[in-house]
């Protein structure tokens, strides 16, 4: 025991030896722009694949920039812990893609009292940490349910019932997407009634049910407005049991590639085409601007255009 | 010299340590910055507090597959409850824990139910107690003290990391000099010798299950310091496999009836160590899972060869 002790004292006192030599010093900068990024989850699904990738290339194609890219896996605790390192590193800028809006505020307040400006990237932070971040780069999900809402009023000719299927309640996509619909669709065709609103939680199975649930429930159902395609899929499959898929006009606010299939076979009317590829060169974009110190707007959208049957084949097949 | 090489010999882990520090230091000079250093401790703080619970349970024979979400569940109770003030909300979730731990060990000691299957089922069972309580949904603090104690430090010393510290210290000294400590590794080397000695055991097993949930629910708390919120998915789905690899890092059997709060130590900060470095060091996560597992491996295969080594030694003494 006495010998452990011993030794445990030695080593402790040569690594706080080494501490104190090394100190605080500031690491050099040689004029090179370091971008820090911690993703949410990047091997989950293609959608994140593609954005990671996408991100590296876009980086590596620009000189005298370079990027730590990390993955929190989405594991929240690991995140902070990733911020932090990131500001040990310290990096000229920290990207964000947070597994939590809420529970990555003070990682980001934490980057903010060290005075390195974070970007808030494809999810949004809770409202209370907007304070200490630079701004947001991503998808506008409140236009993306305008844009499904363009799309359900000129396919109803402004005239109809429809229901709509939300994503998961209390997540800042699935609420925003819900926003946009139902605000374009009360400015613009008071002709339109929504007649429910239901929770999916994104997922595809629950989505059938609900589906199957409304269209028991009501009869004179025109529309259905899903906030992604792998709702939509869900809905769809309990539209064909009931004989309706096609006849019933199904609009969506975000494209994935089996509701790219399912608009050419024609059950899908309109959609919305949000590209991992775009969502990460908007966030290097603007990552790149903050490291330089220049001033950038809060809000850094990148194009989410409208897809339909008429202009589909300008789109590739999304690859999630 | 002599000494030191024979420590390392016996406890691989503290060598493997040093040598990781060297490595790093030189490959990444930033790593040895006070800061960061600093940084690491913090970061290893909930881990090395729920290393320590199981140890004790380890060294018991046993080992507890629900920590993570017994985590997860008292850090939801600790931010939920702050309505009712964060004294009572954190006694509340630490009660939990412990609750959690007594039926474990009550299934375990007294039934006589495997180990693995009864806290297998309460990893699972619990997660869904975390998700009945926050309807899947993220609890976020309503005080900003909860979250300034999880980011505050004395004498720049992080707080989190001084309390695992205490925690560790106390713990240790139970281990060794009291009459607990000394039952549990009784019960871990042999138990029906310890059985036919006279010790209570199922008290012993019992006492170890509370003190491993316990021990995970202070974890939970200073985690959810640090995030001032809880997510439902805390803890899963790893994280219990995370500690055990912890323990077994720092040269506890798990056969049982062996191991020290101190060599744990040594686990819980290689492994803080490396995921801080490899994080410095811009390696993509798929590798630092590999390599965490390849030196889980190359540890415990070390360890044995030298207890092999030693053992040869011993028989050759005698």
């Amino acid at each position: 025991m006495k010998r452990i002790l011993t030794v445990l004292i030695v080593l402790m006192l040569a690594v706080s030896g080494l501490v104190f030599a090394t100190g605080d010093a500031e690491a050099t900068d040689d004029g090179t722009i370091v971008i820090g990024h911690t993703a949410n989850n990047v091997g989950i699904d293609s959608y994140q694949t593609t954005h990671d990738q996408v991100f590296r290339d876009t980086v590596a194609a620009l000189e005298g920039v370079s990027a730590i890219q990390l993955d929190a896996g989405g594991d929240v605790a690991l995140q902070i812990n990733q911020v932090e390192d990131l500001i040990q590193k310290n990096v000229d800028v920290i990207v964000i893609w947070p597994v939590n809006g809420k529970a990555i505020v003070p990682a980001a307040k934490k980057a903010f009292d060290a005075g390195i400006p974070v970007l808030i990237c494809n999810s949004l932070i809770d409202e209370s940490g907007y304070q200490y971040v630079k701004g947001f780069a991503g998808p506008d999900t409140y236009e993306e349910g305008v844009n499904a809402a363009v799309g359900m009023i000129e396919a109803l000719d402004g005239e109809g019932n429809v229901v709509e299927l939300m994503g998961m309640p209390g997540y800042v996509t699935a609420i925003r997407r819900s926003e946009g619909f139902q605000d374009k669709i009360a400015d613009d065709a008071p002709g339109i009634e929504i007649l429910a609103t239901e929770p999916t939680d994104w997922n595809r199975e629950k989505a059938t049910r609900v589906m199957e649930n409304l269209l028991t429930k009501y009869q004179n159902i025109d529309g259905v407005y899903v906030a992604d395609d792998n709702i939509g899929i869900g809905a769809l499959n309990a539209l064909k049991e009931a004989g309706r898929a096609g006849d019933i006009v199904m609009t969506s606010a975000c494209m994935f590639g089996e509701g790219y299939d399912a608009m050419e076979e024609g059950f899908i009317y309109g959609s919305v085409y949000q590209s991992p590829a775009e969502d990460a060169k908007k966030a290097v974009e603007v990552a790149v601007k903050l490291a330089n110190g220049e001033e950038v707007p809060f809000w850094n959208f990148f194009e989410t255009p409208v897809v339909t049957k008429a202009n589909m084949d300008q789109f590739e097949r999304p690859n999630f | 010299m002599k000494k030191i090489l024979r420590f390392f010999k016996k406890k691989p882990i503290w060598a493997i340590l040093l040598l990781l520090v060297v490595i790093i230091t030189i490959l990444a000079p930033e790593f040895i910055r006070r800061r960061n250093l600093l940084n690491i401790l913090l970061q290893s703080s909930v881990n090395g507090v729920m290393a320590v619970g199981m140890t004790y349970l380890m060294i018991n024979g046993f080992f507890d597959l629900s920590v993570g979400t017994v985590m997860g569940f008292s850090a939801a109770l600790a931010v939920g409850l702050q309505p009712l003030g964060i004294f009572p909300a954190v006694i509340i979730a630490l009660l939990a824990g412990a609750g959690i731990g007594a039926v474990n060990g009550f299934l375990v000691a007294r039934a006589k139910i495997n180990a693995f299957v009864v806290t297998l089922g309460s990893f699972i069972g619990v997660r869904g107690l975390i998700y009945i309580y926050t309807k899947e949904d993220a609890l976020i603090g309503e005080r900003m003290v909860f979250s300034d104690f999880g980011s505050s430090s004395v004498l720049g010393i992080p707080t989190l990391f001084i309390i695992m510290l205490v925690i560790a210290v106390i713990a240790e000294f139970v281990l060794r000099k009291t009459p607990h400590g000394r039952n549990t590794y009784a019960v871990g080397g042999n138990y029906e010798a310890a059985e036919n000695a006279g010790i209570r055991v199922n008290r012993t097993v019992m006492v170890n299950f509370i003190l491993c949930s316990l021990a995970a629910a202070v974890g939970g708390v200073l985690l959810a310091s640090r995030m001032n919120a809880a997510t439902p998915g805390l803890g899963w789905p790893d994280q219990n496999l995370m500690i055990i690899a912890t323990v077994v890092l720092g040269g506890t059997s798990l056969n049982g009836g062996y191991g020290s709060i101190v060599h744990t130590m040594g686990g819980v900060l290689t492994i803080g160590v490396i995921q801080n470095a490899l994080n410095l060091l811009n390696v993509q996560s798929y590798y630092n899972m590999l390599l965490m597992g390849i030196i889980l491996i190359l540890v415990v295969f070390a360890d044995s060869r030298f207890k092999q080594a030693r053992n040869a030694l011993r028989v050759t003494d005698s």
